[in-house]
């Protein structure tokens, strides 16, 4: 009985835990369906039907569809490159013998302590000064440099790929480069994915760098564009739930598909690092 | 073997593209900006040498001290609920007897996913004073009579980014503890068991103390991350009187709003060593334990 | 995309140029006295110069593009398209905060810059003095701005008294009241009298506690004491002189009666352009509501049925809100098309227009004297708003923008707020705000 009852308090917390967690979004997409002013009065606990009202509202002021996509575009290439060039340093630093390469890869992990914000000053000044404002070249580029993601590599190539696999690979007259990536990256696929998941969410959520890079709205991502929500609407909080709710919608969705993989991603990264 | 030792200045090659990357988009920006952090420069005239001004200032600048304070507490207050939160979680899903251990990681993962300036657009609309959900079923409920204006009160502005902070982040952490514990292997508890160890000696004495590594982990990305809290807090405000300011809200506002570049510059540098001076204190006490 | 813009931009000279020499040879006698003192345009546009700058009469044709954060510039640029059929304007809307970053960093860079970019109110103080902004007053501006609102013509002006930047409109606040609800509270619903009721503070404050005592509390005079600040805003000493802060003691004043208005429920705490603010405005809660005339769009006229249900009355004393002003980018390569762009603007024509389509007040004076007796607003029925707009715009004290002004004003805002928030003295209020002032602006004297 007292067993019973202990799996039943349990249960109650994981559900109450999980209902905090959804609680918000159901609360901002049932919002999102109703006029400004029963917004501002009342308190909605049932869909609407100005969802579509709201939208055109949103749409007239802010190409929210837009943003996404160029979210999307900069996060797929920039995961690719970072992913790429992680594996490729990991790798080199796995599995060639140079000199300096304990220092060297000692300076790599220093990189990581530096905070994130400490140049965006003049992080913004060599963009202006490389003619790359208003481009997503600043977006794409610096993802060449992810210190964390070589460690991960490094850790993964130590322990999975075999030394006799690059030899019998020079043996068939594969150049270096080439072993690396006919040979090597496919057995790295497993510690590709994880760092992925990483340099996905990561790149999708950044927020300072487009905000300060970019101008053209055309260009614009969604964060930048969800934080400007605020002032462009300041009473229009029809709009606003509706830029969250296209904003949040199709993460939930792909979230919900790829859950297993992403979180499995993300145990063996944690546990890795 | 004989051929690795020949090709091994190849290595070079593969690890140059990170030294470029980060000397060009890394390295040389923070020299920049120490550079800028020696000038008086507004944006629209000319930078000017002004030596150590801007430093002299912010040793001076109370606001900044203010801001340093309001990003411990803030980070103190998200992070003690978040990580106490997640361990319980980890624990509890660890348990064989839980169903739908998959169902609830994955809730509890979701806020992780969002993106952070979303989240806080999502708290500061739930909590406005005059529209926020909140409000509504405090009164609805009958515990409040008036709408309470949260970001009226200092505290009420912390507690709401600190619970932003918690509510995003504890899902990773329950992930990675679960990893950890998952990590150690049957026969620790096998032994225990046989040794007769009650249930809650083992957690105290074999659970914990071999989560240790994974603590650390979670501690120090914790404390890198806590400090430079800025997304969210930012869509939340600064609060009445400062108060829920956080660093790098100060450096955004600094150069960026108030178009100080320079001093802003220097305020970067001041964020440095408060997260270096920080970060150190945690490696060390990790060490201390030992 | 670099290049392209590069190309069109050559293109878009040339073909200035060659309308400028063309222009210029039918009328070349007349405009060399206007364009002498024009320093910053370069070598290749001083031959422009010759040509484009008279009345309008010769077909213009060219590209402008215009930076904007203000929706109702597409207007302004299909107006003047239609007028000139020849020049293309290409304006490009960046709503919200980050604008102003924006523009400064285009500027900065001198790269993909427009040749026209707005300002507002809030800000262009700090581009004023800046070499960004292409003297007007050497192109003639001074005649375009002189029927102009003292206080509307002032606020384009640099420091040294030349004409940088101008604005369309003027942007003139009043008490805007549902006419039902001030018969019900106040017994009348004549804007004349209910000015009358409303000219001075104390009279404010009698009348709310006795509206807060009629209804039980449940209705309210004013929207917020915060109100005040704007109304006071600039009927007060500018706050940096000679390099040194100075509070108008004014303030005071203002300080206590907002306490007072707090204390007394006077006000309903709603703050400017919120949530509740727009449906106090709507449902009547709060009588009378002190908002600019652009501030319309906040009334939720759904199948007209706002029609004629408003009247406007005077503030005790006249206040504006907000205000876009245009400027030439100095060196932009098409700066006289742009100037007949600025032209069009400050003119007679495009301020009537735009006065019948969108309500907004025009910054001409001469636009105001045309239709004192005529203009009509929807919401308003019969009442001649222009009248009350006027007398309080015409009085409003003309004062050039500084870079310190408004970002000090928001400073005192912010100190004073929380000061009647937390009903604290005015000396605290004081000490916080000189902290705020000091903070930001060390080079600024506080004592």
């Amino acid at each position: 009985m007292a067993k019973v009852l202990t799996r039943g308090i349990l249960y109650l917390f994981l559900i109450i835990v999980a209902a905090t967690c959804l609680i918000p979004f159901y609360s901002m997409i049932i919002t999102s369906t109703h006029t400004n002013s029963d917004i501002a009065r009342k308190l909605l606990l049932l869909p609407g039907d100005q969802f579509v009202d709201n939208y055109n509202r949103l749409k007239d002021t802010v190409n929210i569809w837009r943003g996404f996509g160029n979210t999307l575009f900069i996060t797929v290439i920039s995961t690719l490159i970072n992913v790429y060039f992680a594996a490729l340093a990991g790798y080199g630093f796995s599995k060639y013998d140079f000199k300096y390469r304990g220092v060297l890869f000692l300076v790599v992990l220093g990189t990581m302590m530096i905070p994130g914000q400490l140049g965006i000053i003049g992080f913004f000044k060599l963009v202006n000064s490389l003619n790359m404002l208003n481009t997503y070249w600043p977006l794409i580029l610096p993802s060449i440099h992810n210190a964390f993601g070589i460690f991960l590599m490094r850790q993964f190539a130590d322990s999975s790929v075999p030394t006799e696999i690059i030899e019998s690979g020079r043996m068939d007259g594969y150049g270096e480069l080439q072993i690396f990536n006919r040979i090597v990256l496919p057995i790295m696929a497993p510690a590709l994915a994880t760092l992925g998941i990483f340099a996905f969410i990561g790149k999708w959520n950044d927020f300072l760098t487009p905000m300060i890079v970019l101008f053209d709205n055309n260009l614009q991502t969604l964060p930048v564009m969800i934080a400007s929500l605020k002032s462009q609407f300041t009473s229009d909080f029809g709009a606003q739930y509706v830029g969250i709710v296209i904003s949040v919608v199709p993460v939930l969705v792909f979230f919900s598909f790829m859950s297993k993989r992403i979180i499995d991603g993300v145990a063996a990264g944690a546990v890795k690092g | 073997m004989g051929s690795k030792i020949n090709k091994s200045y190849y290595g070079y090659f593969f690890i140059a593209p990170f030294f470029i990357g980060f000397a060009v988009f890394g390295l040389a920006p923070i020299l920049y900006t120490l550079y800028l952090s020696f000038m008086k420069w507004d944006g629209f005239n000319a930078p000017v040498y002004v030596g150590f001004a801007n430093y002299t200032r912010l040793l001076h600048d109370s606001f900044f001290y203010q801001s340093i304070w309001n990003t411990l507490l803030i980070w103190v207050l998200s992070n003690t609920p978040q990580l106490i939160l997640a361990l319980l979680l980890a624990l509890i899903l660890n348990e064989k007897f839980i169903r739908g251990k998959h169902f609830f990681r994955a809730v509890y993962f979701f806020p992780q996913i969002i993106t952070p300036v979303t989240l806080g657009v999502i708290f500061s609309l739930m909590f406005d004073w005059q529209t926020g959900s909140i409000n509504k079923i405090l009164m609805y409920l009958g515990i409040v009579h008036d709408p309470v204006n949260w970001f009226n009160s200092p505290w009420w502005s912390r507690l709401i980014a600190s619970a932003v902070i918690c509510w995003q982040y504890f899902g990773f952490n329950m992930i990675v503890f679960i990893a950890g514990l998952q990590s150690i292997s049957n026969e620790v508890y096998e032994a225990a068991s046989i040794d007769g160890a009650t249930k809650k000696q083992t957690a105290l004495h074999i659970t914990l103390p071999l989560l240790r590594p994974v603590f650390l982990f979670v501690f120090i990305t914790s404390v890198i991350g806590g400090l430079q809290l800025f997304d969210a807090p930012l869509m939340l405000g600064d609060g009445p009187g400062n108060t829920s300011r956080t660093m790098v809200m100060y450096l955004y506002e600094t150069a960026f709003k108030n178009f100080d570049y320079s001093y802003g510059a220097a305020v970067a540098y001041g964020i440095f060593i408060v997260v270096m001076f920080f970060t150190a204190i945690t490696a060390r006490a990790s060490k201390l334990k030992d | 995309m670099k290049t392209t813009t590069k190309k069109w931009l050559t293109t878009a000279t040339s073909v200035v140029l060659a309308a400028g020499l063309l222009a210029g040879c039918g009328t070349s006698n007349n405009n060399n006295t206007t364009n002498t003192g024009d320093t910053n345009a370069g070598g290749n546009n001083a031959t422009t110069n010759t040509g484009t700058n008279n009345g309008g009469t010769q077909a213009l044709s060219g590209k402008l593009v215009i930076w904007t954060f203000f929706d109702q510039v597409k207007d302004m640029a299909e107006q003047f398209h239609a007028k000139n059929p020849g020049v293309t304007v290409d304006v490009k809307m960046f709503p919200g905060d980050q604008y102003q970053t924006k523009l400064l960093t285009a500027l900065q860079s001198g790269k993909d810059v427009p040749d026209i970019f707005d300002l507002e109110r809030g800000y262009i103080g700090k581009f004023i003095d800046s070499q960004f902004l292409t003297d007007l007053s050497a192109k003639g501006g001074d005649d375009l701005v002189k029927d102009y609102i003292p206080y509307v013509q002032a606020l384009g002006r640099s420091t040294d008294g030349k004409l940088k930047a101008i604005s369309d409109h003027s942007s003139p606040g009043g008490f805007w009241y549902q006419k039902d609800i001030a018969k019900k509270y106040l017994g009348t619903d004549d804007p004349d009298k209910i000015s009358d009721m409303v000219s001075s503070w104390d009279k404010i404050i009698e009348l709310g506690k006795k509206v807060a005592a009629d209804s039980g509390g449940k209705e309210h005079l004013i929207q917020n004491a915060g109100d005040l600040f704007d109304i006071e805003a600039y009927n007060t000493q500018p706050w940096v002189k000679d390099g040194k802060l100075t509070i108008d003691p004014k303030w005071q004043t203002v300080y206590e009666n907002q306490l007072k208005i707090r204390a007394n429920n006077v006000d309903a705490k709603l703050p400017f352009m919120s949530a509740g603010w727009g449906n106090a405005l709507n449902d009547g809660s709060v009588v009378l509501t002190s908002m600019p005339a652009w501030a319309g769009f906040m009334i939720d006229n759904k199948d007209n049925k706002a029609n004629g249900k408003f009247g406007v009355a005077k503030t005790p004393e006249g206040f504006y809100v907000g205000g876009t002003y245009r400027g030439i980018y100095s060196k932009s390569p098409n700066q006289d098309l742009a100037y007949e762009f600025i032209k069009y603007i400050a003119g007679t024509e495009w301020q009537q227009h735009n006065l019948e389509k969108t309500g907004n007040m025009p910054g001409n004076g001469a636009v105001y004297e045309a239709n004192l007796d005529t203009y009509k607003s929807p919401f308003f029925g019969e009442q001649n708003i222009l009248k009350p707009y006027y007398e309080s715009v015409k009085a409003m004290p003309a004062i050039q923008p500084d870079k310190y002004g408004e970002d000090i004003l928001s400073k005192w805002r912010k100190a004073a707020g929380d000061g009647i928030a937390n009903n604290s003295s005015y000396d605290d209020v004081v000490a916080a705000f000189k902290k705020e002032v000091k903070n930001t602006f060390p080079e600024v004297s506080v004592d």
